[in-house]
C-alpha cells in the first residue's frame, strides 16, 4: 500500500516564482524513501509543501490515497503525517517532558500510554525529562525532535537533514533510531544531504534536481551507480 | 512616602493589565500595537453605556457597601469585557489579518497607527469630549496607617477593588497559560510559530486567543481607570507610553515582566509627583523608557536578544 504519494508537485514562496517543479515520489507503507539532491535543489521546499507550511501551485500530495494537497500545517498532524523540520525544531524553553507534553494534549492522545512508549524508544530522553530542550546536545535534540514527531503516532515520518550538524557517530545512533521508528509500523521521509548515510538505511531513494526528482531508485541501486553519484551528488564521492 | 507607593500601585494596575495585552500581541503577532490604548479606552466607554442601560431598566445604581459602585457596574464590566473582546477581534478581521499575510512588521504598526487614530475619533464622535464618572458617590477612605508613620496610608474602597481585581486576572491568566492546552500552545507560538503548526496548533486559534485576552484586561484597566480617575476619550493615549514602557521594562514578550513593569513604571509615576509635580508625571514614564532602553534593553525578564 502506498504511504504517501507526491504527484507532479509545484511550490514555492512566492507566487509564480515555484522552487519545486514537477516533483513526483511515492513512498510504499512502512518504506524509508530517502530524498537525495545538491544544496538548493528544493528538498527542504518540497518536504515543508508537503507539510503545508509552503503553498502549493500544482500537483497532488496523498497521504493513503486521501488527498491533503493544501491543507493547513496544523491539520496535519492530526491525519498521521509528522514532520522534522531542520532546525529549530524543538521548543527550546520547555523541558523534554513539556514538549512532549504538548504535543500530546494537542493531538489529544492518552498521556501517559503514548509518553512512556516514547521514553522506552528514548532511553536517553527518558533520564532526564525535566531538562530545558535548549540544553540538550545535538542528537539529543534530535531525538526529541523525532520524538515530539511521532507524539500523535504517525503513519508517515517526514525529516529535513537529521544528520546536519551532528558527529559521524551522533548521526550513526540517530540513523539507527529511525531504523527501530520505522520497525514500530512508521513509514519514513528522509531529506539528506549525507548521502552515504541516508542510502544506508533507505529502501528507496530519490533524487531531487532544480527542483524536479529525476531518478528514483533502490538505494542499492542508487549507491552503486557512479553516474547518479557525480551528476547529482556532487560530494558523495569522498568517503564522508 | 507610604500613601505613594499605595496610589502608585493602583496606577501600576491599570498599567500592568494593559501592558499584559501589549506584550501578548508582540509575542505571539510580532508587532508592537499602538492601538492597544484605545482598547482601554473603548472598555470604559462601553461600560459606562451598559451601566446608562442598566440604569434605564433598573434605575439609578445603588453603591454595594463601602463602594462607589454598585453590581451593575460589575455586569457592566463582563459587557464592555466582551463587546471589547469583539471589537479587537473585528479591527484583527478588517486590518490585521490582512496585512499579516504580505506585510511586514513596520506595516502592521503603522497600521495600528490608523486603527488608533480612528477608534479615538469614532469614540470621541460617539461619546464627545466630556469627562464622565462612573459614579458620584463620596467614598470613606480607610485608614490603613496612621499618620505619623511614614507620612500614613489612606485607600478607598474602590482603590482596594481595582488591586484585588488586578491580582486575580494575573493569577488566572498565570493558571491559564500554564495549565490550559490552549494557554499552553500560546506559548509555544509565541516561541516558535512553525514548530507549533506542525506540533498541530491553530495559530488562528491562538491569535484569537491573544486578542480577546488582551482586550478583556483592556477593558477592565479602562474601567480601573474610569473607577479610580475619571473617563476621557485620551485615557487611552495618555496611557499608552506608560503601557509601552512597562511591557519593555518587563522585557517584550513576558506577561510575568509586564505584571512586574506596570507596578515599576506606576510607581516611578506616584513617586515622581511631589519631585516634578503632577503635570509632569506623565513624563515619568517617558523617562523609565529611554533609561531601560539605555541599560537593559532586553528588560528585566526578556531573553530574546
Ligand atoms: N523561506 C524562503 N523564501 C524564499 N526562498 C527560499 C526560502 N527558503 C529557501 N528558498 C529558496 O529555495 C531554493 C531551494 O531551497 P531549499 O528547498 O532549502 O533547498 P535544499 O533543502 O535542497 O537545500 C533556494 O534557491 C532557496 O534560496
Ligand atoms: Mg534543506
Amino acid at each position: 500500500m502506498t504511504a504517501l504519494r507526491v504527484e507532479a508537485l509545484e511550490a514555492g514562496y512566492e507566487p509564480g516564482l515555484p522552487i519545486v517543479r514537477g516533483a513526483s515520489l511515492s513512498v510504499e507503507s512502512n518504506e524509508i524513501l530517502a530524498v537525495l539532491g545538491p544544496n538548493g535543489a528544493g528538498k527542504s521546499t518540497l518536504i515543508k509543501a508537503i507539510a503545508g507550511l509552503v503553498p502549493v501551485s500544482a500537483g497532488r500530495v496523498l497521504l493513503h490515497d486521501r488527498e491533503i494537497t493544501g491543507r493547513a500545517a496544523h491539520r496535519l498532524p492530526h491525519e498521521g503525517l509528522g514532520f522534522v523540520p531542520q532546525t529549530e525544531n524543538v521548543f527550546v524553553n520547555l523541558s523534554i517532558d513539556d514538549n512532549l507534553d504538548l504535543a500530546a494534549s494537542i493531538l489529544k492522545v492518552p498521556k501517559k500510554r503514548r509518553l512512556d512508549k516514547l521514553y522506552a524508544l528514548f532511553p536517553d530522553l527518558a533520564r532526564q525529562r525535566r531538562l530545558l530542550a535548549g540544553r540538550l546536545s545535538g542528537g539529543q535534540r534530535q531525538m526529541l525532535a523525532v520524538a515530539r514527531a511521532l507524539v500523535g503516532e504517525p503513519k508517515v515520518l517526514m525529516l529535513d537533514e537529521p544528520s546536519a550538524g551532528l558527529s559521524p557517530k551522533l548521526v550513526g545512533i540517530v540513523f539507527e533510531k529511525l531504523v527501530e521508528v520505522r520497525a514500530t509500523g512508521v513509514t519514513i521521509v528522509l531529506v539528506e544531504q549525507n548521502v552515504k548515510a541516508a542510502l544506508a538505511i533507505a529502501d528507496r531513494a530519490a533524487v531531487l534536481v532544480e527542483g524536479s526528482t529525476r531518478i528514483v531508485g533502490t538505494a542499492r541501486e542508487l549507491a552503486k551507480d557512479p553516474q547518479v553519484a557525480a551528476l547529482y551528488l556532487g560530494h558523495y564521492r569522498g568517503d564522508t | 512616602m507610604l500613601q505613594l507607593i499605595a496610589d502608585g500601585f493602583v496606577i501600576g494596575s491599570v498599567i500592568a493589565l494593559g501592558a499584559i495585552g501589549v506584550t501578548l500581541v508582540y509575542s505571539i503577532l510580532r508587532f508592537a500595537n499602538f492601538a492597544h490604548g484605545e482598547l482601554l479606552t473603548w472598555g470604559a466607554y462601553l461600560a459606562w453605556t451598559a451601566l446608562l442601560g442598566f440604569a434605564a431598566v433598573w434605575g439609578p445604581m445603588e453603591p454595594l457597601g463601602p463602594f462607589s459602585f454598585g453590581w451593575t457596574l460589575l455586569a457592566s464590566l463582563g459587557v464592555a469585557a466582551i463587546a471589547t473582546a469583539a471589537l479587537a477581534l473585528l479591527v484583527d478581521l478588517l486590518l490585521f489579518r490582512q496585512l499579516r499575510r504580505h506585510g511586514s512588521a513596520i506595516t502592521l504598526i503603522m497600521a495600528s497607527f490608523g486603527a488608533a487614530l480612528v477608534l479615538r475619533n469614532l469614540l470621541q464622535f460617539i461619546f464627545g469630549a466630556v469627562p464622565e464618572y462612573y459614579s458620584r458617590e463620596i467614598q470613606v477612605a480607610i485608614r490603613l496607617v496612621p499618620r505619623d508613620v511614614l507620612g500614613g496610608l489612606r485607600i478607598t474602597p474602590d482603590q482596594l477593588f481595582v488591586l484585588g481585581l488586578t491580582a486575580v486576572s494575573v493569577v488566572g491568566l498565570h493558571l491559564f497559560l500554564t495549565r490550559t492546552t490552549l494557554g499552553k500552545a500560546m506559548r509555544a507560538t509565541s516561541i516558535n510559530p512553525q514548530l507549533a503548526q506542525v506540533t498541530g496548533i491553530d495559530v488562528d486559534r491562538v491569535v484569537r486567543a491573544t486578542w480577546i485576552i488582551g482586550a478583556v484586561l483592556a477593558a477592565v484597566a479602562g474601567v480601573f481607570s474610569g473607577l479610580t480617575v475619571q473617563l476621557r476619550p485620551q485615557l487611552g493615549l495618555d496611557l499608552l507610553l506608560p503601557l509601552f514602557a512597562a511591557a519593555i521594562l518587563g522585557g517584550i514578550g513576558s506577561v510575568y515582566g509586564a505584571v512586574a513593569g506596570g507596578l515599576i513604571v506606576g510607581l516611578a509615576e506616584s513617586l515622581s509627583v511631589p519631585i516634578v509635580g503632577a503635570e509632569y508625571r506623565a513624563a515619568t514614564a517617558f523617562i523609565v523608557l529611554i533609561a531601560i532602553l539605555l541599560i537593559r534593553p532586553t528588560g528585566l525578564f526578556g531573553e530574546r536578544p
